[in-house]
């Protein structure tokens, strides 16, 4: 349904995110994890077409066979909202603090031309299936975790076929956070679920990308990948969100993501296992269950 | 809502009591009787204290004070010691041709900086934006009697298209009366235009970075259509005190302009008075503009409370 191919991102000819190719079945959910500055969210917005100035992306990404990329923004708006939608990080600034979170929600139905009376009764609905029985409220009224459920009310509003999470959960206490991944998984089509949270995407997804220095480094189906991780990054990654006993060192990915990321493998100036080899790109291969390393784990 | 606006009607009644009492006190600690004043350096004692008994100056300034402050709320400013005739009608007369230029010249300002203004944010990156920005620094640079006189200049004296002063009412001829108020607006509201610019690009630029413009884009709007629908009423919000501010300016502006253009106004009643000593109608026409300031601070802070619900 969602096919991405050879997804570039560039700024100022620096290459952001480079190569990125997937694709998303109908009803399918699947975790997009990395650390911060891997390339996640700019992945994510491309395919809304709301790169920020200056930052562009090449290659291809068709949704129900629709172009998304490579087209002016007059084709892609037509898009956004309505056959792909978005829910943001940051819910106390999302929402606009002078209207009324009732008309936020019609807003996006009435723009793609369902008649006024008939969104504002559809708007109505879907505050009440997320649980925000207040259309008349502003959002400095509702608290965090309301302000983003009202967020998943506009993004599903139009039933659009892909909706794509950017860290929803991550401004939100753990127990709003896991109201709104259950309404996710109930009330969302095919998901694109970005978080570093390795424990919201088992609890979520099917299938998981792993991103780093703007590649995905490996893929696969999430119970094969979190318990038989092959990449070295992949394995550090989860070593570091497992719990340890009280009294031993914290594992941790040593160095912190670079400003600049090496040639060759990314990982190989923070990966134990670097060797000469890793001077020259890893290629992510493997049917299924793929990744892009020269001295992957057994 | 209702709460808010009795707290705002309760300052704004407060102070303007308060600015009763300093206006008075200011204008009684002045040097200088009006009666001696009037009466010249060879009255006789005896002349001038009659006078003072005739304006009631004699009395205890508190008593004044009262007798004054009392008129005042019943619409009555006392008569005038020079001509005689009732001070209230005078301003009266007077208030509207200087309404009509601080209004008009606030209309202009806005007709100039708030496309350019939003042009300049929605444009920043290339020269054109850059260009606006610059204009703007000059015009803020120009006081605004500077740009009456050369706006005089160039379309009276130059192009001999405008008249150069005077008024002409607008009962008597209407295309005149546009015509003698043109160049005095254009001189009030270009600066005015120049310095809200400034202010009003910032805001569009402010609220051009906001998350809320980002996901009125991801609803499927264009960047400009995001920009009208969410970004204009959040940008009005600091573009109204501003315009609070500049509406005070604009009042004080006029009292120059009057004077450049020779129109019947405020200013010129109130340089009149100082002139002749006319303390009682000084002190009235001050009062006026004080209370003017006040009234557009309410203004303002209802504006607040319509456009952002926070407030309320």
């Amino acid at each position: 349904m969602l096919s991405v191919e050879a997804l570039t991102v560039r700024a100022d000819g620096v290459e952001l995110v480079r190569e990125v190719s997937f694709g998303i079945a109908p009803g399918e959910r699947v975790g997009l994890i990395g650390e911060s500055g891997s390339g996640k969210s700019l992945t994510a917005l491309s395919l809304m077409g709301l790169l920020p100035e200056g930052v562009s992306a090449t290659g291809s990404a068709t949704l129900q066979d629709q172009p998304l990329l490579g087209v002016p923004d007059k084709r892609v708006k037509g898009l956004r909202g309505r056959v792909v939608s978005m829910v943001f990080q940051e819910p106390m600034t999302a929402l606009n603090p002078t209207m009324r979170v009732g008309a936020q929600v019609s807003e996006v139905m009435t723009l793609h031309g369902v008649p006024r009376a008939e969104a504002r009764e559809r708007a109505l609905d879907l505050l009440g299936r997320v649980g925000v029985e207040a259309p008349r409220a502003y959002p400095h009224q509702l608290s965090g975790g309301q302000r983003q459920r009202v967020m998943l009310a506009i993004a599903l509003a139009n039933e659009p076929s892909l909706l794509i999470c950017d860290e929803p959960t991550t401004a939100l206490d753990v127990t709003v956070q896991k109201q709104m991944l259950e309404l996710i998984v109930e009330l969302a089509p095919a998901v694109l679920f970005i978080t570093h949270d390795l424990a919201v995407v088992a609890s979520v997804c099917s299938r998981v990308l792993v991103m780093y220095g703007g590649r995905v480094v490996e893929s696969g189906p999430l119970r094969e990948v979190f318990t038989n991780p092959r990449h070295r990054y992949t394995e550090g990654l989860l070593a570091a969100s497992k719990l340890t006993p009280r009294g031993t060192r914290l594992p941790i990915i040593p160095g912190a993501v670079p400003s600049r990321f090496p040639s060759g493998c990314p990982f190989r100036d923070r990966c134990a296992h670097a060797s000469p080899a890793c001077e020259s790109d890893p290629a992510l291969t493997g049917e299924g269950h793929a990744y892009a390393c020269w001295h992957p784990r057994d | 809502m209702i709460s808010y606006l009795a707290k705002r009607v309760a300052v704004l009644l407060a102070s303007t009591a308060t600015a009763g009492v300093v206006v008075f006190a200011f204008m009684a600690l002045l040097p200088g009787d009006p009666a001696e004043v009037a009466l010249g350096v060879n009255a006789t004692p005896e002349a001038i204290e009659a006078l003072r008994r005739q304006w009631g100056t004699d009395r205890p300034p508190l008593t004044q004070f009262l007798d004054w402050i009392g008129g005042l709320a019943a619409g009555d400013f006392g008569v005038s010691y020079v001509t005689s005739s009732p001070i209230g009608q005078q301003i009266g007369e007077r208030l509207g041709v200087t309404l009509t230029l601080v209004v008009g010249g606030m209309v202009i300002a806005l007709i100039v900086a708030v496309p350019a203004g939003t042009f300049a944010a929605v444009h920043h990156r290339n020269p054109l934006g850059a260009l606006i920005s610059a204009a703007s620094q000059v015009g803020i640079a120009v006081p605004a009697f500077l740009a009456g006189i050369l706006l005089v200049f160039v379309f009276a004296v130059q192009a001999q298209a405008l008249p150069s002063g005077g008024y002409v009412p607008l009962t008597e001829d209407p295309s005149l009366w546009f015509q003698s108020l043109l160049l005095p607006w254009l001189s009030l509201g270009l600066v005015q235009g120049a310095v809200l610019t400034r202010y009003v690009r910032s805001a569009v630029l402010e609220v051009m970075r906001e998350d809320y413009l980002r996901t009125a884009r991801a609803k499927g709007r264009g960047r400009m259509g995001a920009l009208w629908r969410h970004g204009l009423r959040n940008a009005a919000i600091p573009v109204v005190t501003v315009l609070g501010l500049q509406l005070a300016t604009l009042l004080i502006g006029a009292v120059v302009v009057e004077r450049v253009f020779v129109i019947p106004g405020l200013g010129d009643l109130l340089l009149n008075g100082v002139a002749q000593r006319d303390l009682l109608l000084v002190q009235g026409v001050v009062m006026v503009l004080v209370v003017a300031v006040l009234l557009v601070n309410f203004v303002v802070d209802v504006a607040y409370a319509v456009l952002d619900p926070r407030l309320r």
